[in-house]
């Protein structure tokens, strides 16, 4: 069997010819052209400069002539930029920190834990082994209702918390952007377990005044992925809307969803599940701009719903004893495998350079009609993106990614430190992301973002945007206050 | 619902604002371990106010407590036994156990007619699960009445604190809600040991300290029996306290080591108790409690066990018993000095066994708490507590009495009283002549209703 290139890395050899092709491929355009016109370059000079001159004058042009080019030319260019999609800008975004006093660190956690379940030590070692193993830190915070022992999750308390979070989540994006409520044209918020009725779209509404012709969406249900979604929604509003603006919320509220009962399968998103929350404003002002903060350039969904296992995998059902909650299977890492390589595929030819998407024919073609024992090529993203964004559903989800792309540990920082930091903040752990990669001063223009977001359905969705500008390591967000003790070593198993 | 009734009741953790270096322990001196079976209790009293919204203070409180730990990661951590069987705390960053309440009426109406069952219910106490790592050592109960004012307990295990560390530890929090900085913090230290170290412990100017503490540790647990005990708290002014100096003759200089309000309130309570439980003329086997860390040159900040306990006794008193009695005891004071508790420590690392005695469960005990004012632990927006109320439990045998400082504003010799008896001595103890002779008032008595 014919091995693939990237075994034979450790060859310095093969490393500068899969260089030279890279560099080959991808400038194509630039190399043939280059020829042809130092061709060209070198005929005119041989002519002369009277032969030139003699030749343009036996090009006999009249006035209708020239003006039905003319009007071509300036045809097809208004055809052109009308028909360009707009440019969606991601102006600025803010992210939830909950306040210290709801701080959850292991020991409160085991113990809680324990005397909620004290009829079942089971439950609780079994809790306590994906504590230890979960990458999550000391400083992850639960809404107050869950502080109580037994947690009081009233209807309230998760209003209260969903005021909590997405208010402040809200001031703090006014103040970053400088918006007027007044001057929000579309609204969509996303929060997957907790809907009420009116919805959280109506209660910001209601909270900031906003303008009574607002076109306002509330999903719920979507799961993790749901932010992603969001974005895609209002990308498509702001096509069909010119000069708008559209904030997108995303959270989870964790209040009503606590599971009080002892089924292994459903205590697993009470281990990882955090208070978290972020607001994005995006626009398709061509004033914007100057400012804005990144561009969006492609959105990509996978549903694989269609599939049975894929629908059941991640589902909400009752236990035996009643009590609800959200039962993930075994089969979760290889569904989610096989989720992201649909999107891979969908995603790959958008993206990737070249000299990738030449590879990766050749290696398809070469399985289909020579040998089906190829090993199928897995093309480099790490030349098609310089950050990624994984959602932090959990250490499983980050290490298989991980794998699957080929990620350096550098890559996967940012989604290991806000699982750490933060825990699983469901749709709104990429934005602590992207927050995580300005705080360091990492976010320089032209730098190519990929967002990656798994979700009950079975859903993978991506995002891919590019830095407008060097971001500035600011002195407010999220990770103002911790950023310098960050990347921690993360052990594999904490000792509890 | 009538007055005096929870409303309800919920129990969560408050958690410290800062997570804890993962690793650190917390090593418990000798004094500490002897008091594993004890638990302090206190209950502090604010008045009301009007412009507060109900369950706006709870909050409040909660949050700033959470700051105010981040300081004593003692009291967060869990306990657990070391190698050699010793209790350590594990500074595991678990938390504070937190009950919040509400009771109908008012704090005024409450203190009109609390009695020790109902004060008792204003802190909350778990005494040690089976499993200790999993266990809150301190518990906060914050209850709001309706009407007005806001009671706060708090109760810990007196191994790792006595109440002159809780008290200093409760300001310590109050002090971060007025200036958001603490202006006490603690001091972790180990107690001080003797100079000499190859110095034969049995030989030394004063072996009696050591001999009560010897014997105290080998005689069994008294059963804790179904005896019902009362509490009386009796508040003696200023003047009344002078009175009370003079009657009892107590004489020599109030210095580091010694209080002569303190040692003719006991005198007092000493004459007066052995005149009720019927002791035949001869005056009650009583051991007091003091506060050592003047004694020993540590700081007042001191977090741990401190107090020191020592025997008095008289064989017999003739008609003056009070002036012999505060003879007696300002002896006994005056013999607990530095060397005198150094050589106890040293004694009992030496003799370092297992079993943990019930330091105050065979004599009457009688505690000096003088060394702190809890009156200054003031809250932000709020003035200073209305009263303040110890307890030392479990109370067993004879009972206990515990003198401590009343509101600055009484004057520096006015103290406040609290004598845990007997039920039925303890309706006797307010009707006795010789305290009658100075009329204190009655804060809180056996009412019955």
């Amino acid at each position: 069997m014919p091995p693939i290139l990237p075994d034979f890395c450790n060859s310095v050899k093969l490393k500068y010819v899969k260089l030279g092709y890279q560099y080959l491929v991808n400038h194509i355009l630039t190399l043939t052209l280059i020829p042809v016109m130092a061709g060209i370059v070198i005929e005119l000079l041989r002519l002369g400069p009277e032969e030139i001159v003699n030749l343009w004058n036996s090009l006999h042009f009249d006035l209708v002539q020239i003006l039905c080019s003319c009007f071509f030319i300036i045809f097809t260019a208004t055809v052109y930029f009308m028909s360009k999609p707009r440019s969606i800008y991601l102006v600025d975004y803010a992210c939830y920190k909950p306040p210290v006093t709801c701080r959850v660190p292991f020991a409160t956690f085991m113990e809680h834990s324990r005397l909620n379940l004290i009829n079942n030590p089971k439950s609780v070692e079994f809790q306590m082994r994906i504590l230890e193993r979960s990458g999550l830190g000391e400083e992850t915070c639960l809404p107050p209702a869950i502080h109580y022992i037994p947690p009081t999750p009233t209807m309230e308390a998760a209003r209260g918390e969903a005021e909590i979070v997405i208010f402040s989540a809200m001031d703090s994006l006014f103040k970053k952007t400088g918006l007027k409520p007044k001057d929000i044209d579309i609204l969509i918020v996303n929060c997957s377990l907790f809907s009420p009725t009116p919805s959280l779209s109506a209660m910001v509404i209601n909270k900031y005044k906003l303008r009574s012709n607002i076109k306002s969406f509330n999903l719920s249900g979507m799961g993790c992925s749901a932010g992603l979604i969001s974005i895609d929604l209002a990308r498509d509003l702001l096509q069909a809307h010119p000069n708008s603006n559209a904030v997108v919320i995303s959270t989870e509220i964790i209040t009503p969803n606590y599971y009080k009962g002892n089924e292994r399968a459903m205590l697993l998103p009470n281990c990882l599940f955090r208070m978290g929350g972020a607001a994005i404003l995006l626009s398709n002002h061509h004033s914007e701009r100057w400012r804005a903060k990144y561009r969006l350039v492609h959105v990509v969904r996978t549903h694989k719903g269609a599939d049975d296992k894929a629908y059941r995998c991640v589902f909400e059902e009752e236990d035996k004893e009643s009590k609800v909650g959200i039962s993930l299977s075994k089969d979760l890492m290889a569904i989610a495998g096989e989720a992201l390589k649909s999107n891979i595929t969908t995603i790959g030819p958008l993206v990737l350079p070249a000299s990738e998407q030449l590879l990766f024919l050749l290696t398809l073609i070469g399985r289909k009609i020579f040998n089906p024992k190829w090993k199928p090529y897995i093309p480099d993203f790490k030349q098609a993106f310089e950050h990624f964004c994984i959602h932090a559903g959990g250490r499983a989800v980050i290490d298989e990614l991980q794998k699957n792309l080929q990620l350096s540990a550098e890559h996967v920082e940012a989604s290991r430190m806000t699982l750490h930091r933060f825990g699983n903040t469901s749709s709104s752990s990429l934005w602590y992301e992207m927050s995580y990669l300005e705080a360091k001063g990492r976010m320089k223009k032209g730098d190519r973002i990929w967002q990656i977001a798994f979700g009950s359905g079975f859903k993978c969705n991506s995002a891919v945007w590019k830095c407008n500008r060097t971001i500035k390591v600011q002195t407010d967000g999220p990770w103002a206050d911790c950023i310098d003790r960050y990347p921690v070593h993360i052990p594999e198993v904490v000792k509890l | 619902m009538a007055e005096g009734t929870f409303i309800f009741m919920v129990k969560r953790t408050v958690v410290s604002t800062g997570p804890v270096e993962p690793g650190k322990f917390c090593h418990l001196s000798v004094l500490d371990r002897l008091m594993e079976q004890n638990q302090v209790k206190i209950v502090y009293y604010y008045p009301s106010r009007a412009d507060v919204e109900p369950g706006e203070w709870i909050e409040k409180l909660g949050d700033s407590f959470a700051s105010a730990i981040t300081n004593f990661p003692i009291i967060t951590g869990r306990l657990q036994k070391n190698t050699e069987g010793h209790w350590i705390v594990k500074c595991n960053d678990g938390g504070v156990r937190m009950m919040e309440a509400k009771v109908k009426g008012s704090v005024e109406d409450w203190l009109k007619n609390v009695d020790r069952e109902k004060e008792l219910k204003l802190v909350y106490w778990e005494d040690m699960s089976p499993k200790p790592y999993y266990w809150s050592t301190f518990y906060l109960q914050v209850t709001e009445f309706e009407n007005g004012g806001l009671a706060i307990g708090l109760s810990c295990t007196h191994l790792l604190a006595d109440p002159i560390c809780a008290t200093m530890f409760f300001k310590a929090w109050a002090d971060t809600t007025l200036s958001g900085i603490m202006s006490t913090p603690p001091f972790f230290y180990s107690l001080p040991l003797s100079k000499a170290d190859n110095k034969n412990p049995n030989q030394g100017s004063y072996t009696d300290l050591i001999d009560y503490y010897k014997s105290s540790i080998e005689r069994p647990t008294p059963l804790i029996t179904n005896q019902k005990y009362a509490t009386i708290t009796l508040s003696f002014t200023d003047p009344m306290v002078r009175d009370c100096i003079a009657m009892a003759q107590a004489t020599g200089a109030s210095d580091k080591s010694r209080s002569l309000a303190f040692e003719a309130l006991a005198a007092l309570f000493w004459v007066c108790l052995s005149k009720i439980k019927g002791t035949n003329g001869r005056l009650l086997k009583m051991s007091l409690c003091s506060d050592m860390r003047n004694v020993l040159g540590l700081d007042q900040r001191f977090f741990g066990n401190c107090m020191v306990y020592n025997k008095v006794h008289l064989e017999s008193a003739g008609e003056n018993m009070l002036p012999e009695a505060s003879k007696a005891i300002g002896e006994v004071m005056k013999k607990m000095n530095a060397e005198g508790i150094k050589d106890l420590i040293y004694w009992l690392q030496c003799n370092d066994n297992q079993t943990v005695p019930l330091m105050n469960g065979y004599d009457f005990m009688c505690a000096n708490l003088e060394g702190v004012n809890p009156y200054l632990a003031t809250f932000k927006d709020r003035i200073e507590p209305l009263r303040v109320s110890y307890y030392v439990e479990p109370v067993t045998g004879p009972g206990q009495v515990l003198i401590f400082r009343s509101a600055p504003g009484e004057g520096p010799l006015s103290r406040v009283a609290m004598a845990t008896l007997p039920e039925d001595e303890a309706a006797k103890l307010c009707e006795d002549d010789l305290i009658q002779r100075f009329s204190p008032t009655v804060l809180m008595g056996t009412n019955k209703n």
